[in-house]
């Protein structure tokens, strides 16, 4: 009897072991079907497109994109415009913050579920373009999207198999943001140049141990050495597939990184992850002008300079844009597409979809309402819209405007890929996570960073 | 005639008939899942591009890599510390609980709320401002002149603030406790108090026997959800410091939803649930010894 029992309890066990266990042969199982499924709908769906036009029958749209509330605000302001200007057309948005948003997406573009207009990031086109399956070619729709507001160049890298997976919504790149009120209080100049920089280090470590010229996370980590090596070298990082460095060369840029945190230019990653913030932005250290420095996307510097206009305990702080800190006889750093807006190729209504994006990027009314919350607009038209109007965020517009002037160097798609950039486990977080940890040294930094893009490039 | 026959086959057969919603249930959301992922545990399946090679590379690389080791080497010493860490404190406050005080039911109450908050947004942000550098904590002791302490600097450090986090939430053991605690017969105590016993003694003597199949239970459940937390070092250390949090579990939702590769994710929970298995089995079969079922022959 106690036997019976025994292996009854066992087996028990077992059945609620597997039923815990069993959530990602799940998932794997069900989006196999739905993939095949969403295939065949796409090329039905891409062949229908050309015949559908606006009858003024009605119409309905999903929109998707993430963001602050500024940004949903603005957002929803333009579709309640575009839906007065289109009565037939109503428009559903569905939007959220971020963290959590790409897997969500990822699997509602897999499923055939995504929203006919998404906000996208520019590497999602290759990483979920499918061959050019997963989004409609916007080429098809050119009557009511003005293609020739975009270069021809920014077009050229939001395409797949020769069809436009996307339309570019801004481009950015990165820039050297600081807190001036940190550098009056602890007397010295804001860096210019490498020298300047180890001098702010040295400074601000006398003030107070606490305190740093600049922060930097891992994934910055890895964009401000491309800067020094790009600086300093005069190469793309990634070349036709290929990384442009040596060993040797990587390794100098891992030793720069080392050099920042021993001359107390930047704080260890372990300092950072003792802040227990969820981000650079968030940092109580940041908030009251402890860290006095980032190296940030111009569109996104002004979540920065609100954390550091709401201190409670330093207020009325500085938020000043940086010069390009010189590191070598090349103006490094690259810029890329911020993000795009495509039509999911299952859409049943790809032409209103793609009119909707012409609203917000090409027309006066969208474009007015929108500003500059998803960055300096890549169209002609909607830049000048803004201009003649003297609309958008002033920062972000001197932010832009500079780094355009300057970083001339080209990004790879797959720089911002998930096996490299993900938390954890990606290859700029382990490398530089023990690499600051002091559980590698830069020569192995730089042969693990090499093998870890070059497995991803290759992959 | 035929609907005799098909009463008496649905008589015969109605318990059957009673369980098949939930069997089939079963089989579609558990065994076929459950089968198709040991299947793409030996493929390279990626959900954007399919299953293009097949073999046991997933398992190579499990073995081979030195940071997935690590994670499975991080979440052991997680659940191994964590289990008996929280039992020990749940089986503590229960016994205080089950004494007759003043508004015991308040701290009943009290006690159970954090295993309702579990491992939310809200408690992480909470767990943040208790451990970070300038946080409560440091608060406290910088009070009394000492130093501060970065427990994200140190792997030990980091793991040791997501291990008090499942502690914390101590309350569904703690209830399972108290319910057991109170079915221990009073006039136990009162001819071990005759016989001269002390509380330690009948502690150990006769309340912790007793309980045996509820410590079993608890130990059962807590450690397949020690070997599965994902919430805590999610939401409050992201992994780090340089890997020391990441739990096996935080790789598999990397893989599976952030990078699609349901093949290996396939792969690592296949690891993982054979870890829980042979745990569960183990502590099965050590029962014997220490686990006392009082309906039959004492054991």
């Amino acid at each position: 009897m106690r036997k019976i029992k025994q292996w009854t309890a066992m087996g028990l066990a077992t059945v609620m072991a597997m039923s815990l266990s069993a959530c990602a042969g799940s998932k794997g199982g069900t989006s196999e079907t739905t993939s095949a499924a969403e295939t065949s709908k796409a090329a039905e769906t891409t062949s229908a497109a050309a015949s559908n036009t606006t009858s003024g029958e009605p119409v309905e749209l999903k929109f998707s994109w993430w963001g602050g509330d500024s940004r949903h605000a603005a957002t929803e302001e333009a579709i309640k415009a575009f839906t007065a200007k289109y009565p037939n057309i109503k428009v559903t948005p569905e939007y959220g913050a971020w963290t959590g948003w790409e897997e969500k997406q990822s699997l509602n573009i897999l499923g055939g579920n995504a929203a006919d207009v998404m906000q996208i990031n520019w590497n999602w086109i290759d990483s979920y373009g499918q061959g050019g399956k997963s989004f409609a070619n916007l080429e098809d729709y050119s009557d009511v999207l003005d293609l020739k507001q975009f270069s021809p160049e920014s077009l050229e890298l939001c395409k797949l198999d020769k069809k436009l997976m996307a339309v570019p919504i801004s481009l950015t790149g990165r820039l050297f943001y600081w807190n001036k009120s940190a550098f009056d209080e602890v007397g010295v100049a804001i860096p210019t140049d490498l020298d300047s920089l180890n001098k702010a280090g040295e400074a601000f470590k006398a003030k107070d141990p606490d305190m740093y010229p600049l922060a930097v996370g891992e994934y910055d980590r890895m964009i401000l050495m491309v800067y020094y090596l790009e600086s300093k070298y005069g190469k793309n990082w990634v070349d036709e597939g290929q990384i442009s460095y040596t060993e040797e060369e990587v390794k100098d840029g891992m030793d720069f990184i080392t050099g920042l945190e021993q001359k107390h230019v930047i704080p260890t990653l372990a300092t950072i992850s003792g802040d227990m913030a969820d981000s650079l932005d968030k940092n109580a250290k940041w908030i009251d002008g402890k860290y006095a420095g980032i190296f940030e996307w111009d569109s996104s510097a002004s979540k920065f300079k609100k954390a550091l206009e709401g201190s409670v305990n330093k207020p009325n702080q500085e938020f000043v844009l940086g010069d390009f800190i010189k590191m070598g006889n090349n103006n490094g750093g690259f810029t890329k597409i911020s993000m795009a807006y495509a039509v999911s190729s299952s859409s049943k209504h790809p032409k209103e979809a793609a009119m909707l994006i012409d609203f917000l990027l090409n027309d006066e009314e969208g474009v007015k309402l929108v500003s500059t919350e998803r960055g300096i607009p890549c169209s002609t038209e909607g830049l000048k819209i803004l201009q003649d109007n003297k609309l958008g965020d002033p920062l972000t517009i001197e932010a832009n405007t500079k780094v355009m002037g300057y970083s001339k160097f080209t990004l790879d798609s797959k720089f911002e890929h998930n096996d490299l950039k993900a938390n954890p486990d990606g290859v700029y977080y382990k490398v530089f996570g023990k690499l600051s940890a002091g559980e590698i040294d830069s020569k192995q930094a730089a042969s693990d960073l090499i093998k870890g893009v070059t497995d991803t490039l290759e992959n | 005639m035929k609907s005799k026959g098909i009463n008496k086959f649905l008589s015969d057969n109605a318990g059957f008939f009673f369980v098949l919603p939930w069997l089939i249930g079963f089989i579609l959301f558990k065994v076929y899942p459950f089968a198709s992922s040991l299947y793409y545990s030996f493929t390279n399946y990626d959900l954007f591009s399919g299953v293009t090679k097949t073999g046991f590379m997933n398992y190579n690389k499990i073995f081979t890599d030195s940071d997935i080791r690590r994670a499975f080497m991080v979440t052991f010493k997680y659940a191994i510390i964590d289990v008996p860490v929280k039992l020990t404190f749940a089986l503590f406050i229960a016994y205080i609980l089950n004494f007759k005080l003043k508004g015991v039911n308040f701290f009943r109450t009290a006690y159970y709320i954090p295993s309702i908050l579990g491992g939310s947004i809200a408690i992480a942000i909470l767990w943040r401002a208790v451990f970070n550098t300038d946080g409560l904590i440091n608060t406290v002791i910088g009070a009394f002149g000492a130093e501060k302490i970065n427990w994200m600097a140190s792997a030990n450090g980091a793991l040791t603030v997501i291990i008090l986090l499942r502690v914390w939430q101590f309350g569904s053991a703690m209830v399972i406790f108290l319910a057991a605690l109170k079915g221990v017969s009073e006039d136990l105590y009162e001819a071990a108090s005759i016989d001269g016993a002390g509380k330690w003694t009948q502690f150990f003597k006769i309340t912790v026997p007793l309980i045996t199949p509820v410590i079993f239970y608890n130990l059962i459940t807590q450690l397949c959800q020690a070997f599965q937390e994902f919430n805590g070092p999610f939401l409050v250390t992201k992994g780090g410091p340089n890997g020391a949090t990441t739990l096996i579990s935080i790789l598999i939702y990397n893989n599976a939803f952030l990078r699609h590769k349901m093949g290996m994710a396939s792969a690592q929970a296949w690891i993982l649930f054979l870890i829980v298995m042979t745990f569960t089995a183990v502590a099965f079969v050590s029962q014997k010894k220490w686990v006392y079922y009082s309906d039959e022959d004492g054991r």
